[in-house]
């Protein structure tokens, strides 16, 4: 909370509810997302290295460690950590691979629970204090991991079919009357190479973006409308805690749902790559 | 994609932060598959375990149960023999009472046979002496009688039997009046 809380405050420090001097509620802005880089590389297209470097290399060891750590000293009888592996890869499989692409997409397990435990990681870290930026509400971030999806979709069906009949299932679908395919196509490549791609990394990024502003959004109207010492009088000061007070309760609420949709989140970006994936191996339909 | 000039475009995609996310991306994917045989090797000598210890519970049943049948086999012969001997001692005991009885029977014949053969022998001896002496005390009256030693054997023969012939009719007549 507090980082929110400084980083909204700073604007106008001592700003409060019931005020004597005329300032008002300033919402945070989408500048939360651009934190400013402690040190700028100067070139063109580029952040410089800011507060998403430090948040991201977090959750990058989590991540490795959580895997790193549980599966160290697998077990026939596992461990409380090892469980946890388990769970986790028993979840992907029998939830997201075995579902769109059969007993063949065990192969990509590993590359789901990468890419669960990646994105996860990197929601979460909305919501640890101190750092409380979600490195995939930086579009960069989700986008390696949607185009890195969206190549080996292309890899894997031109592998598993050949460059022709992966791009004919693409891009003609099955059972359409010839002369309307002048416009089916366009939309099929539209639909499949630009669109797909787009959206997978977009829903991630927007969803976590939005969580993120309206967590902030809940804490910097709690600390401005916390003024117990109003000029105005006690009563003020007593109505702007109850007024805190529901704003700190929703924080706790939209905090415990965000939670929730970080998971979820996780979790749809790879079924939809799961699926995806799942598609291009199965060919034309 | 952006610029660094559209510095509040929510939409742009940084370079660096891209391929410091791509970098991240693979070190985790490296991790994950470094460290992936470790747990599918566990999981899979789970399996296996698993699979054994339901195959060695399936044998263990398997020969129980070969075992119990055998026992209860075992145990329908051994009912199937007591029969068979209680049936077996039935028989001999019925066997050696049937003997025992003809054994009896004989002996206790062969006994009455030799009783009436001795009294038979007896008789015939008592009644060749009684003929003897009755013959000599017959000759002894006739001669005292007659006063005449009927020396001739011959003659005194005739006279002996004709005598007893007399007295057996004379015997018969009796028992004839009696009756």
């Amino acid at each position: 909370m507090g980082a929110d809380v400084s980083v909204v405050a700073a604007s106008e420090p001592g700003c409060h509810i019931f005020n004597d001097f005329g300032c008002g509620f300033e919402a945070p802005t989408v500048s939360l997302f651009f934190p400013t880089p402690w040190l700028d590389f100067g070139l063109p297209g580029t952040s410089g290295l800011n507060k998403y470097y430090l948040v991201a290399v977090v959750a990058l060891i989590i991540a490795a460690a959580f895997w790193y750590f549980t599966t160290r000293r697998s077990k026939v009888v596992p461990g409380r950590g090892q469980s946890m592996a388990e769970m986790l890869v028993g979840f992907l499989r029998d939830q997201v691979t075995r579902t769109t692409m059969g007993k063949e997409g065990d192969k990509f397990l590993p590359l789901m629970v990468t890419l669960f435990l990646f994105i996860f990681c990197m929601n979460i870290m909305g919501l640890i204090p101190g750092l409380q930026l979600p490195v995939t509400s930086n579009l960069a971030f989700p986008a390696v991991l949607a185009l890195f999806i969206f190549v080996l979709w292309n890899v894997v069906g031109i592998r598993r079919h050949g460059v022709g009949a992966h791009f004919k299932a693409r891009l003609v679908p099955g059972g359409v009357p010839g002369w309307i395919l002048p416009v089916v196509v366009p939309i099929e490549a539209l639909s499949n190479f630009v669109i797909r791609p787009a959206t997978h990394m977009i829903r991630l990024f927007a969803t976590m973006f939005a969580g993120h502003l309206l967590l902030a959004l809940f804490a910097a109207a709690g600390f401005y409308m916390f003024n117990p010492l109003s000029p105005m009088g006690a009563g003020f000061g007593a109505l702007s805690v109850g007024y805190s007070a529901i704003a700190l309760v929703g924080f706790l609420v939209f905090t415990a749902f965000e939670l929730f949709i970080m998971a979820v989140q996780a979790y749809v970006f790879v079924l939809l790559s799961s699926i995806y994936l799942g598609e291009a191996m199965e060919g034309a339909h | 994609m952006y610029l660094a000039a559209e510095q509040e475009n929510v939409l742009r995609i940084h370079w660096d932060e891209f391929t410091f996310g791509l970098i991240a991306f693979l070190i985790i994917l490296a991790v994950v598959y470094k460290m992936w045989p470790r747990l599918t090797k566990a999981l899979d000598e789970r399996a296996d375990q698993i699979e054994g210890g339901i195959a060695r519970a399936q044998k263990a049943e398997a020969e129980a149960e070969e075992i119990r049948q055998q026992y209860r086999e075992k145990l329908e012969e051994a009912h199937r023999e007591y029969a068979q001997e209680l049936e077996k001692a039935k028989e001999q005991r019925a066997a050696i009472i049937a003997e025992a009885r003809e054994e009896a029977q004989v002996e206790a014949r062969r006994i009455v046979d030799a009783a009436h053969a001795q009294i038979e022998a007896d008789r015939q001896q008592a009644v060749a002496q009684l003929r003897h002496e009755i013959g000599a005390l017959s000759t002894e009256l006739a001669s005292r009688i007659v006063g005449e030693v009927l020396s001739d054997s011959a003659a005194q023969n005739r006279v002996i039997d004709r005598f007893l012939e007399e007295l057996e009719q004379s015997e018969s007549t009796q028992q004839a009046e009696v009756r």
